[in-house]
Parts: C-alpha cells; sequence; structure tokens
C-alpha cells in the first residue's frame, strides 16, 4: 500500500482483526506515518466497539467492584502513590473439612505464590511485547527516514513536475525517482478523486508498458506524500496520474491528470 | 448503572475522568456501574467462563484507575477503549495469545460516535445494534461474528465455513458497509433522542 487505503472498509475490517498478512502490515506501516489515516482508524475502532452491544447481556460482578475498591483504599491508607496490581480476589467461604482446614492454608499459599509469580510473568511479557512493538514501530520509521534522506541526497535523484491536464482536477505534484535505487517519492496536492474512482501514478518507461507506482485517494484536499520501491534500473519516458476505478487497474485505462517527463 | 446517583448518571464521562485522575475512587464505582455490563456481555459472550470475566474486569478497571491521567476524553470514546481492551483481552485467552496482543499501546485510541453515558442511550442502541446484525443476510451476520466475537481473520473464517477466501472478503466487506450505515443513522437518531 503506497498511498493510503483505498477504501473506508480496510478500516473496519483492521479493527475488526480480520485483515492478516501483507494486508495488515501495509496498513499499520502506512498508519504509522499519516495522522488522517490514524484518525480514521480511531474512528473505526469506535465503530466496530459498537458491536459488543449485540453480546447478550451479562451481569457485571458486584464481588469485583468491592474487591476493586478495597484494593484501591487499602493502597491509599498504606500511603503508596504507586500503581495498583492485580491481586486475585478473595477466596469465598466454604464449608471445611478437618483435612480441608488443614491443607487449605497451605494451598492457598501456594497458590498465591503462584498467581503473584504468573502476575508478575505475565506484566513482564506484556511489557517486553510492548517494548518490541515500539522498537519495531521506532525502527520502521527511521528506515522510511532513511531511504527518504538517501533518495533526497542522492546526485542521480530525479525531480519531476508533473503539470495538470485540460480539462483534469487541478493540482499540482511532483514525484522524486531514483532509477538505481529503485524508488520514488510522490507529493502533490489534488482535489479528491470522484466517487468509486482512485488517482494512480505511473512510471512509462522507455520501453515497456507503464509501471504501476501507487494507488491512492487525496483526503479532503490535503497534501500526499509517500514513497515506495520499484524494480531498478528502470529509466523513465514519462509520469503520469491517470483516474481510474477505485483500487487502481493493472494498466492504465482512465484520463491523465497529471502529466511530466524528465527534462 | 441502578447504583448511580441521580448526580453521578448526570456525570460526563471526562468528568469522571478528571476524578479518577484526583485519585476519586467513587468516580471508578461510577463508570464501573456504567460500563463493567457492556464488558461482562461481550467478555462473557466470548470466553463464556464467569471466572475469566471477573479477572478481565478487574484487570481493565484498575488499568483505568492506573492510567486514567493518559486517556484524553476529548480525543477518544471511554466505552469504546474499554470494550478494545476487554475484546482483545478475551480473545487473546480464547487463542492462548500472549496477553501482550491486548495491551493498551497496541490498542491505541477508539473515536465513537455514540454517546453511551446514559443507560437509556445505551439501551436504545442495544436494540439497533441487535437489529442492524440480525438484518444482515445469514452468512455476513456469520462472518462478522466469527471475526468479532472469536477473532478469525479472513482465512480462519474461509478454514471454519469451508467457504473460499474472496467470499469471505466480499462477505465481510459487503456487512461493514451495511452496518456503517445503519449504525451511523442509529447513531443520529439516538443522539438527537438523549
Amino acid at each position: 500500500m503506497n498511498g493510503h487505503p483505498t477504501r473506508d472498509e480496510d478500516f473496519d475490517l483492521y479493527a475488526l482483526g480480520a485483515l492478516e498478512g501483507a494486508e495488515k502490515q501495509a496498513l499499520e506501516s502506512h498508519v504509522a506515518f499519516c495522522l488522517g489515516c490514524a484518525q480514521k482508524l480511531a474512528d473505526a475502532r469506535g465503530r466496530i466497539a459498537i458491536l459488543a452491544l449485540a453480546a447478550p447481556p451479562a451481569k457485571a460482578s458486584a464481588v469485583v467492584k468491592e474487591h476493586l475498591l478495597q484494593q484501591i483504599r487499602a493502597a491509599r491508607e498504606g500511603g503508596g502513590a504507586a500503581p495498583i496490581e492485580m491481586k486475585p480476589q478473595p477466596p469465598r467461604p466454604a464449608a471445611l473439612s478437618r483435612w480441608t482446614a488443614i491443607l487449605l492454608p497451605i494451598a492457598a499459599a501456594l497458590a498465591i505464590a503462584a498467581l503473584l509469580l504468573w502476575n508478575a510473568n505475565r506484566r513482564l511479557d506484556s511489557q517486553l511485547a510492548a517494548l518490541r512493538a515500539s522498537m519495531q514501530q521506532e525502527q520502521q520509521q527511521l528506515q522510511s527516514a532513511r531511504d527518504v534522506a538517501s533518495l533526497i541526497t542522492a546526485q542521480d535523484t530525479i525531480t519531476v513536475q508533473l503539470a495538470p491536464q485540460p480539462a483534469m482536477p487541478h493540482g499540482a505534484a511532483h514525484v522524486m525517482y531514483n532509477a538505481k535505487m529503485g524508488m520514488l517519492m510522490y507529493e502533490g496536492q489534488i482535489p479528491p478523486a470522484p466517487a468509486a474512482k482512485s488517482y494512480q501514478l505511473w512510471l512509462v518507461p522507455a520501453s515497456g508498458n507503464p509501471i504501476s507506482c501507487g494507488v491512492f485517494n487525496p483526503v479532503g484536499g490535503q497534501p500526499d506524500h509517500w514513497m515506495t520501491r520499484l524494480p531498478k534500473g528502470i529509466q523513465p519516458k514519462t509520469f503520469a496520474v491517470t483516474l481510474e476505478p477505485s483500487g487502481g487497474m493493472p494498466q492504465p485505462t482512465g484520463p491523465k491528470v497529471l502529466v511530466g517527463a524528465p527534462s | 448503572m441502578s447504583r448511580e446517583t441521580a448526580s453521578e448518571s448526570r456525570a460526563s464521562d471526562a468528568a469522571l475522568i478528571d476524578r479518577l485522575v484526583q485519585r476519586d475512587e467513587s468516580a471508578l464505582a461510577v463508570l464501573y456501574d456504567r460500563y463493567a455490563g457492556v464488558i461482562s456481555s461481550v467478555v462473557h459472550r466470548i470466553l463464556r467462563d464467569n471466572q475469566a470475566v471477573e479477572e478481565i474486569l478487574q484487570d481493565i478497571f484498575l488499568q483505568l484507575w492506573n492510567a486514567a491521567s493518559r486517556f484524553d476524553a476529548s480525543r477518544g470514546s471511554l466505552p469504546a477503549w474499554l470494550v478494545v481492551i476487554a475484546r482483545n483481552r478475551a480473545i487473546s485467552r480464547l487463542r492462548r495469545h500472549n496477553p501482550a496482543a491486548g495491551d493498551a499501546l497496541l490498542e491505541g485510541m477508539a473515536v465513537s460516535p455514540f454517546n453511551l453515558e446514559s443507560s437509556a442511550a445505551r439501551q436504545q442502541l442495544v436494540e439497533r445494534v441487535k437489529a442492524s446484525i440480525e438484518n444482515l443476510p445469514k452468512e455476513q451476520r456469520a462472518a462478522v461474528e466469527l471475526a468479532f466475537f472469536e477473532g478469525l481473520t479472513h482465512s480462519e473464517i474461509a478454514a471454519r465455513t469451508g467457504d473460499p477466501l474472496g467470499t469471505v472478503k466480499t462477505r465481510l466487506r459487503s456487512a461493514l458497509e451495511t452496518l456503517r450505515r445503519t449504525l451511523h443513522s442509529a447513531a443520529q437518531s439516538v443522539n438527537q433522542r438523549t
């Protein structure tokens, strides 16, 4: 996914947990950099969360509430401002036999020890996974920043201005392209595509068929900027943005909206 | 819900979050009365285990107490956020995933067009949401329920139902498009009335 997700349901599918593999990764890596799409994902989470109301009603436990409030009061009386950790709920009263009266305290002590260990382990696992996720996201951001920097600073990177075509939506854009690195960056501002349509950027090589560089749907006239990788070594004759059916096409079929050629 | 006093039941989530930040435990009690029922319902529907429901409830409300200052009520919906976390925790247990799969850091903010602060609005929405799901074609409804309540992905749903992957994707997309439309209209209607 080089540009924004082309269909709003993609955000709902992600929030639902149905997306997987490359589709899921593409959306995650795009949302990490795009505030507009991060907001769309937050909206989708809220929409999907409401489906919880379809679950058969279950009564909330009064015991849990009481236990929570007791824990908070106990922490306050102990003068602690530190976060309260989850503790097992107190055992419910039951009739004790002689043996259970002897064994119960031992079993309870073992159970508490096991729960404390389990809870500590669970907390550490949770922290570790959160750190891993955060590190992975930061690595992605760093790699992306490195890619942008290397594309911009490379001496053989070309910049091509894309000019609007007559009777087409008026926009302005340019691409930075480095054939040796196989990297392309698009920056531009163009009115939103009509309903059921998407914009698609093409690299038209000196020989052979046009190569799709990305499908995008600008949001509310906001500037778009994204980067993509292409096969290395392709010399462009022209770059063009066309208007295609929503989701894009394998080869251009629609009218040219923006066109530019290397000087 | 019935335990909220008249004045507390009118307190907004944002005001209650502010009180949580001030370490007012009565605000946690109000929020518990307000949302623990919804959370219990969804977790019980996923796990069908009362003990697990209680553990997840306790865990989530402790997290809310401990991290209230990090929740920005102007940017997100508290009930939606609580449901997202509860559902992820429950599905992690169901699928024996690492519990960290349900960590709030990975779940992010959730924005909802629905105001669930009043019990009347919640009740109206329950009916609207149930109707929206029940009105979906049978196969679409099944796909949505497998994804939402069992945490299955596209290909897992296809494997479970024996349907082609493309068919499952189309069904889910169509279902979500319909739900988006009907729930948007429900939000407008309920928000106007409450």
